[in-house]
This record gives C-alpha cells, structure tokens and sequence, in this order.
C-alpha cells in the first residue's frame, strides 16, 4: 500500500479499523471459488483500459490461447487511474497510462518492474519507441500506442493549413471558431513552444507568460473541451480543434470537409502503455498478456479497430495501405519532426499548470 | 413532549435514532473524517500525505482567486435553484391535484428523463442545443418559410451552447426533480378546505396561490431550496460540457484537484470550504423554521 | 387510493381504503373536517395556464430524451447527423456481456441502496421531528453534509475508507461484491430522503397521533398505522429520488468500484472518451425501458390499490 502516513494517524486509522475487520471478516466466506491453472495463478486477469482501446476479438483469442479470462474495466483519463490506485492496487493486473503517467507511477513506486525474459515479443516494437526518455530500458512499460497533438480543422471555414500555434492561442481571425484542450499542461506546454521555449521544464515566468497570452486570447476561444473536441468539429460548433491525431483520424472517415495539421513550432507526443500494478495478484497472466498484445498480428487486429497509430512494427508491417501511409495517422514534416513527449517534472509543476489553468478560466 | 412514560419514549427515540447515527457515523463521518484530516496536511512525494496540521491550504482556498469562483458557482446555483422552484411549483401543484390514479404516473413523468445517465442526458442537451442542432434547424426552417413570403435576412443560427446561460439551462434540466419532489411530498393532501375557504372569501387564484398555498407548502419549498441549491452548487459535468472558456463552477476547481493536479489537500481543504459554508445556511435555515414554528 | 367522487362518500371510503386499525378510524373521525370535492374551482389540472405550463415543461424535460432515443436508431457511428434508421445498435448492446453485467448491478445497486435509504431516511427524519435531544443540532448537520460534500471528496473519502479502513474482501460473489458500492450510496443517498420525510411531517397533525394513543395504541402501533400513512407521498418522493441518485451517480461509484463491478454510468462515462456511440444512447433506452418496467411492475405488485400512491 502506497499512502503511507503518519504514525499517530495510523494508529487511529487502525482503532477505526477494529468494527470494520469484525464486519469484513465475516465475508471472506463469500467468496468465489478459484480456479488454479498452471503457474499457480487463477485462469483470470483484471485489465484496466481505456473504452474502445482493443481489437474486436482480442480477448477472447487471449482466452482461447491461454485459457486465461480477461476481465476489462475501464477508466477515462490518466488522473482518475492514478486516483484510483493512490490508495492501493485494488486488484488490477494490467493497466494502460500514458508517458507521462509512467514516470509519476514509477516514481511513486506504484509499478511493478518488466521481466523481459517473459516478453519475446518485446523484438516487434519500433527502434524509436524502445529506449524512451520517459521509461530507460522500458523496466516500467511496454508501448501500446503513441499520439501527437495537433489542430484538426475544417477545411471549407479555415483559408489555408492552419500550420501554426498561433491560430489557437493568439489570434483573432477565427474568434469564436475554437476549441482547446482542457488539459491544463498540454495547453501551457504547446503554449510555451509556441513562444518559442521546449515543451519541458517551463519555470514560472514562462507559465506566467502563456497565462497572460491566453487570457488575452480567450474572448476568441469558444471552449476548453473534454477530449471531445472531434465531435464539436464534427458538428460545426467550431473550425479548429487542438485535438490528438487519431481522434482526428476516425472522424475524417465520416466527414472528408477535415483536416489535421501538426504545427510547424512542433507539438508533444503521447503514448499509452501496458504496465503492472504494484500489487497486481496475477502477475505472470498480466506478463502474458501483455506479450499477447505485442504480437504482430494481434497489434495489427488492435490497429485495425481503433486506428491509433501503433508503435508495433510488426502489426504496421501487416496492415493495408490505406494505415499505414495516412498521413493523419503517421504525420510528418517539420512540425512532427521538432515534437517531444513531455515529461512528469514534480507534483509542485503539475500544481502550477492547474493554478495557471483556473486563473485563465476564472479571468 | 409529554413527561409521562419517558422509559418508551426513550426506547422509540433509539429506534428511531439509533440505525440512522450509526450508519452515518460509520459509513460517512469516519471516511471524511480521514479527508478531512488531509485538509490540514501537505503532500509527501506523490502518494503521501502528511498530517501536518498546516492551515496552509486553507489560506490557498480563501485566495480572492477561489473566492470569486466560489461567489460566481453560488450565484449560478442560486439561480438555478430560483427558476426551478418557479418551473417545479406548478408542476408540483398540478401532482397534488390530479387523481389520485395519475399520481403515480406523473410522478414516474418527472422523474424518467433522470433515469438516463447524466452525462448522456447532457450529451443530448447539447444535441438540442448546438449550432446545428434541432431548435436552431426548426428555427432555420421557420425562418425560410417566412421568407418564401417576407424579404428577410438569411437565417444566423442562435449560440445557445458554450456560454453560461447554456450553464444555466443544463443547470435547471439536471436538478428540476430535486425541486419537484419535495414540493410534492409536503403539498399532496394538503387540506383543500382552506384554498376553497380563501376563494370563497372572494380571494382571487393567484392570491389564494400566494397567501394559502405557498406558506403551508413552506416546509416543503425551504427542503426544496436545500436540495436544489447544494447539488447545484456542486455540479461540474454540466459546467464542462455545457460552459464556454469562463464558465467553471467550484466543483470543477475542486475535481481538477483531486484529478489532475493530484493535491488532495487542497481539494479537501476547498471542499470543506464549501461544508462550513453550507453549515451556516443550514443553521440559517432551522432558525427560520424554528421562528415559524414547524417542527 | 382510488377516491370516489361523491361527497359523503369521501370518508367512510378514505377508511375503508386504507385498512385502517382502529385507532385511526377513532383518530381519523376526530380530526376529519367536512370536505368537498365538487371539481369546479379546485380542478387546477382543467385551468389553461397550467396546462401550458406543464407542456412546457415536458417539453423540456423530453425533447433532449427524444432525441436521445431517436439516435439510438441512427445508422452512424455518431449522434450528430442522421444517417438512416437501424436497431444495430440495440443488437450490439444486447450482446455486450460487459453491459448488461453492468446494468444488472446498477439495477441491484440502486434497488437495495433504495430499500435502506428509505428506512434510514425516514427514522431519522422522525427522530428529529419528534424528539429534542441533546446535540440533536449536530446530528442535523452531520446529516446534511453527505448532500453538501462535493462528490470527488466523498469519492476519496470513500476510497480511502475501503482501501485503508475496512478493506473489502476481493472475488466475492454477487451482491456482496457490490457491499462498497452500495454502502456509498446509502450514505449519500438517506440524508436526501430524510429531508423529504422531514417536509412533510411538518404538515403531521399531532393531535392524531395522540388520539390513537389516547385510545390504547402503542408507539409502534401509532407510527405503522398513523404516522406511516400520512409519511406516504414523501416515502415515495424520497424512494425516487434515492433510486435516481444512486442509478445515475458516477463519481463515487468510480471510487469505490473493484475490478470486478463495474456499473453502468462507470462503463459509460469511459466509452465517451471516444464520444458518444448511438450504442450508448441504445443502452440508455434499454435501461430507460427496463426501469420504468421494473417499477411499474413494482407498484402493481405492492397493491393495485395503491399505485397512486397518496
């Protein structure tokens, strides 16, 4: 258990405790029986996701390899999984965080180290995505995804490629026409290479900086979104969108008056990967698993379903054209060239992105 | 209370007290005491929260910043809480005056559209609502009608969406029943011989409204007010999905809290913020009954 | 209760419909005022203005639902332009596994969570009218404040409760694997009712009650028979509104869910990261449907009688 506290606290913690065990005890007769396999570990896996973020049959061909079942819960964003395993791992096996989420984790000492020697499939993975900056030698995690953030647009409202920042964050030509993230570090990050600094270790004049540029910017800003900012782009409440390529990619199928430009200052790269809870109860099902997924031919039947741009080379090598070139889904030139992940720098950095984000959304 | 047989008394009163407080005592006060606890700590690392008895959080949460946000979040949960109870009174009315046999089917009427999740209910607000949503096309289709007669300007579609009206709006959808349910329990079988006696004294419907059946439906209006109010004052989805760039509520600043900036101490010191506050209006509120002489 | 229309008919009717012991009868002649029923100047329902007002607001109220409904059928992946009309996606979300799984346990959740909030919400709310006792003051506002308490807090208060304090045994079999979930709801949920029942014993006419103690009823006997009928509208008040609450919370569920129950708002508020499928507005409708089933038949079950409910 990782909150750990003081100890008077947790000797009243503990009192309180005394009716609880007398409450809970009772229960254990409760429970299910559990069916053993062989490595010692019950036929099942707790799989903690994100919704629509695996292959139509991926689960049940797990199942009909192993005879491991998998039970898929889901989370919405990377802040509610933190949350929710803060207090403890409550039974989950595999999870799926982004970058950033990795470091913090493992930081917190909230993952359980990689063996490798039980992943072979570790060799299908790209050479860019094997010895990232947020995870040396990839002890924590293995990829699963990876995304930029850039302006998807429409393109009979927007006079050429809107190719810059500056379009977003401080300009009047499309007032009322835009929607932001509201993800307060991806704003002050992209804002902050928009004036010209690296999308990491922002100090407080810089954050102050791009506090003032969007104050100053939003009478022209019409939303600060909740990751749907595809569909009000779908819908016409608004022209452009600072928005991740792949949400862009699934609504240009729908809808060819879109577009998705990453811009030309460079933008911040995201991945979603597969790591183990500290605590997880299963943990040579969840190495399994996560090999089951690295595998060509699954990374592809996964890429078919959510056309999400996959870091597995293998699973790209074996998809169709039409992936594997959209340039959408793996976007080039100057402005991808020049994007970074961002990285986790502290709690107290993290605090003053939120601070900047409520000033701006309260001026 | 009469003084004879305090012994029963005294068992009905633990009957009747005794499951509530001990539920409440341990499934509520015990787990926010913990939390409470943390609004007087500061963040170890990043999964530790030590209990420092710092009142430093506390003087972050009472920043002109916050402060202002809290002052707008009331003043939005005010208002909802003002056109519900105007929307929700006639309703409420016309509940307790049906029959009997419709009762139940009003009731149920009220209540459906709350049996389908908040968020998709929202989702379908803004479906209504949007640039192109369906008041703006019925409106654009009205509007090309007339013109087929009339020279007018081609249609604008109206923004109702992302400002805070929209707020506003979203705001009295989501908390209406809050409102209804209560006027209807303390008005149903309301004694009519008094609004009969009052209209044949010559005293119109709307006075009759005003000075027969709004004071017997006072307890009911007040516990109405309560339940609107603070739900509202709490809501967030409704600000997020529904609000332009300013239009955060509390409740937002406060989940972004617990979420994103991963500081449950100050979350928990501005949550308390807002409960202390509450506490006054309770307090304001039994002192008002208490002068009427409810009870 | 069915009322008859005639006049002299009301109270011998009232009487017999509600099975009432004898201390009522005795309770209910010595406060009963003569009363008529003529539909003329009380028929609110007949009057204009309130008839639009009541259009209008279910106008509002349905609009948004109908239209959520409608898109249930659209032949598109999105809710945002019609495509053609299809029940593919009823098909497909009567096939998830995952979803009815999950509507089972909202359903079971907000079903027992209901039965124990009206308990609880009103025992309080009686003890409160009835008796002065000491710190009845701080018992008042510990009950309010699961109402005022923003939900993420108690979400955390509620993780860290079973996480740390009375941890939950995992792998339990139905219900009690939703034991968190459940006790989180009552405790949000019983409070709400409390100030229902609260409103409405305002309007309690002691004098009742002491008649039928008066005539040799005890103080269980004048509570079932005297108390629990007058308390009725606001017991049903109080039961919806619980039920509402615990079927479509998010937050606290989210926080004290395992990994093996997942509800249909948590189940939800993650599938739109994607945004909204017609899928979900399809499950919406089959939940819609299923409550009002459930609850019709609930009501019909209890007494034919009594649907009314008053």
């Amino acid at each position: 258990m990782s909150l750990r506290s003081e100890h008077s606290r947790r000797s009243i913690l503990a009192g309180m405790g005394i009716a609880a065990v007398g409450l809970t005890f009772g229960l254990e007769g409760c429970s299910k029986e559990k069916t053993a396999v062989a490595g010692g570990e019950e036929a099942k896996l707790n799989f903690y996701t994100w919704d629509t973020y695996i292959g139509k049959t991926t689960l049940s061909d797990f199942r009909t390899k192993t005879g491991i079942d998998v039970n898929m819960s889901l989370f919405a964003t990377n802040d509610e999984l933190f949350a929710k395993l803060k207090a403890g791992n409550p039974g989950f096996d595999v999870i799926v965080p982004s970058n950033e989420f990795v470091q913090r984790m493992s930081q917190a000492d909230m993952l359980m180290p990689l063996d490798h020697a039980k992943i072979p499939n570790f060799k299908n993975v790209e050479p860019a995505f094997v010895n990232p900056e947020f995870d040396p030698g990839r002890k924590w995690s293995m990829p699963y995804t990876w995304l930029v953030l850039g302006i998807g647009y429409r393109k009979s409202k927007v006079q050429g490629v809107p190719d810059s920042w500056k379009f977003l964050f401080d300009s009047d030509q499309y007032k009322g026409r835009i929607a932001l993230l509201s993800e307060s570090a991806d704003v002050m990050r992209l804002g902050a290479r928009y004036l010209g600094h690296s999308v990491n270790g922002l100090d407080q004049a810089t954050i102050d900086q791009v506090t003032a540029m969007l104050i100053k910017q939003k009478p022209n800003i019409k939303a600060f979104h909740e990751d749907n900012g595809q569909d009000m782009l779908l819908a016409g409440d608004v022209d452009l969108v600072l928005e991740y390529n792949g949400d862009i990619a699934q609504i240009m199928t729908e809808d060819p008056d879109i577009d998705f430009v990453v811009p030309k200052e460079g933008s911040l790269l995201n991945s979603d990967c597969l790591c183990i809870p500290k605590g997880a109860p299963r943990p040579n099902n969840a190495h399994a698993f996560i090999n089951f997924l690295l595998d060509g031919k699954v990374g592809a039947e996964i890429a078919e379903t959510i056309s999400y741009p996959t870091p597995n080379a293998a699973a790209r090598a074996l998809m169709p054209d039409s992936y594997r070139n959209n340039p959408v889904i793996f976007p080039s030139g100057v402005g991808f060239d020049k994007s970074e992940f961002g990285k986790f720098e502290g709690a107290a950095q993290q605090s003053a992105f939120e601070t900047a984000m409520t000033k701006i959304r309260a001026a | 209370m009469s003084g004879e047989g305090w012994r029963q008394e005294r068992k009905t009163l633990l009957a009747t007290l005794g499951p509530p407080l001990f539920w409440l005592s341990l499934f509520f006060l015990v787990p926010l005491a913990v939390v409470w606890a943390y609004s007087f700590g500061r963040n170890v690392g990043l999964t530790e929260i030590e209990i420092s008895g710092t009142f430093a959080n506390y003087a972050q949460a009472i920043q002109p910043l916050y402060l202002g946000i809290f002052f707008k979040s009331m003043l939005m949960a005010a208002a909802c809480t003002v056109i519900c109870l105007i929307a929700g009174f006639p309703v409420a009315l016309a509940i307790t005056f049906a029959p009997d046999k419709a009762k139940a089917w009003l009731l149920l009427a009220v209540m459906l559209p709350f049996w389908t999740n908040l968020l998709i209910r929202t989702y379908a607000l803004i479906a209504v609502l949007r640039n192109e949503g369906y008041i703006n096309l019925t409106l654009g289709w009205v509007w090309k009608q007339v013109g087929l007669v009339l020279n007018v300007p081609p249609f604008v579609p109206l923004e109702m969406l992302h400002n805070n009206p929209a707020v506003l709006f979203g705001l009295v959808y989501v908390h209406l029943p809050f409102m209804v349910l209560p006027l209807y329990a303390a008005l149903d079988r309301l004694d009519r011989s008094l609004i009969e006696a009052s209209l044949d004294l010559g005293a119109g419907h709307f006075r009759t409204m005003m000075l027969v059946v709004v004071p017997l439906a006072l307890p009911g209006i007040l516990s109405g007010v309560l339940i609107t109010f603070i739900p509202a004052l709490g809501a967030y989805l409704t600000p997020d999905l529904l609000g332009g760039p300013d239009s955060q509520m509390i409740a937002n600043v406060i989940e972004r809290q617990f979420k994103r900036a991963n500081d449950w101490p100050f979350g928990a010191a501005l949550s308390f913020l807002l409960l202390y506050l509450t506490f006054v209006m309770v307090a304001v509120q039994a002192l008002i009954q208490r002068r009427r002489g409810a009870r | 209760m069915s009322r008859p229309a005639d006049d002299d008919g009301v109270l011998a009717s009232e009487i017999a419909d509600a099975q009432l012991g004898p201390a009522e009868v005795s309770a209910a002649i010595a406060t009963a005022r003569p009363r008529r029923n003529t539909p003329g100047p009380l028929d609110y329902l007949q009057r204009w203005p309130l008839r639009l007002w009541l259009v209008i607001v279910g106008l509002f109220l349905y609009v948004p639902l109908i239209t959520l409904m409608a898109f249930s059928f659209n032949d598109s992946k999105r809710n945002i332009v019609w495509r053609g009309f299809t029940t593919d996606w009823y098909v497909k979300a009567l096939t998830d596994s995952s979803l009815l799984e999950a509507f089972g346990n909202s359903l079971s959740i907000a079903a027992l969570s209901t039965i124990v909030s009206v308990i609880l919400g009103a025992l309080a709310a009686v003890a409160l009218w009835r008796f002065d006792f000491r710190s009845k003051a701080a018992f008042e506002g510990a009950m309010a404040m699961p109402i005022v308490i923003p939900e993420i807090c108690m979400g955390v208060a509620m993780l860290v409760f079973f996480a740390r304090i009375m941890p939950w045994p995992q792998d339990l079999i139905w219900p009690f694997n939703l034991g968190p979930i459940v006790i989180a709801h009552i405790s949000f949920s019983f409070p709400f009712v409390a100030v229902v029942v609260r409103a409405r014993l305002a309007s309690f006419d002691r004098a009742q009650e002491e008649a039928a103690r008066d005539l040799g009823a005890t103080d269980a006997q004048a509570f079932r028979d005297v108390l629990i009928p007058h308390l009725k509208p606001s017991l049903i008040a109080g039961a919806l509104l619980a039920f509402t609450l615990s079927l479509d919370d998010f937050v606290i569920t989210f926080f004290t869910a395992g990994p093996d129950t997942i509800t249909f708002p948590v189940k939800v508020y993650s599938m739109v990261r994607f945004s909204v499928t017609p899928e979900v507005n399809a499950a919406s409708t089959l939940l819609i449907v299923l409550t009002v089933l459930l609850t019709v038949v609930a009501l019909r079950f209890q007494n034919p009688k009594e649907v009314a409910g008053a």
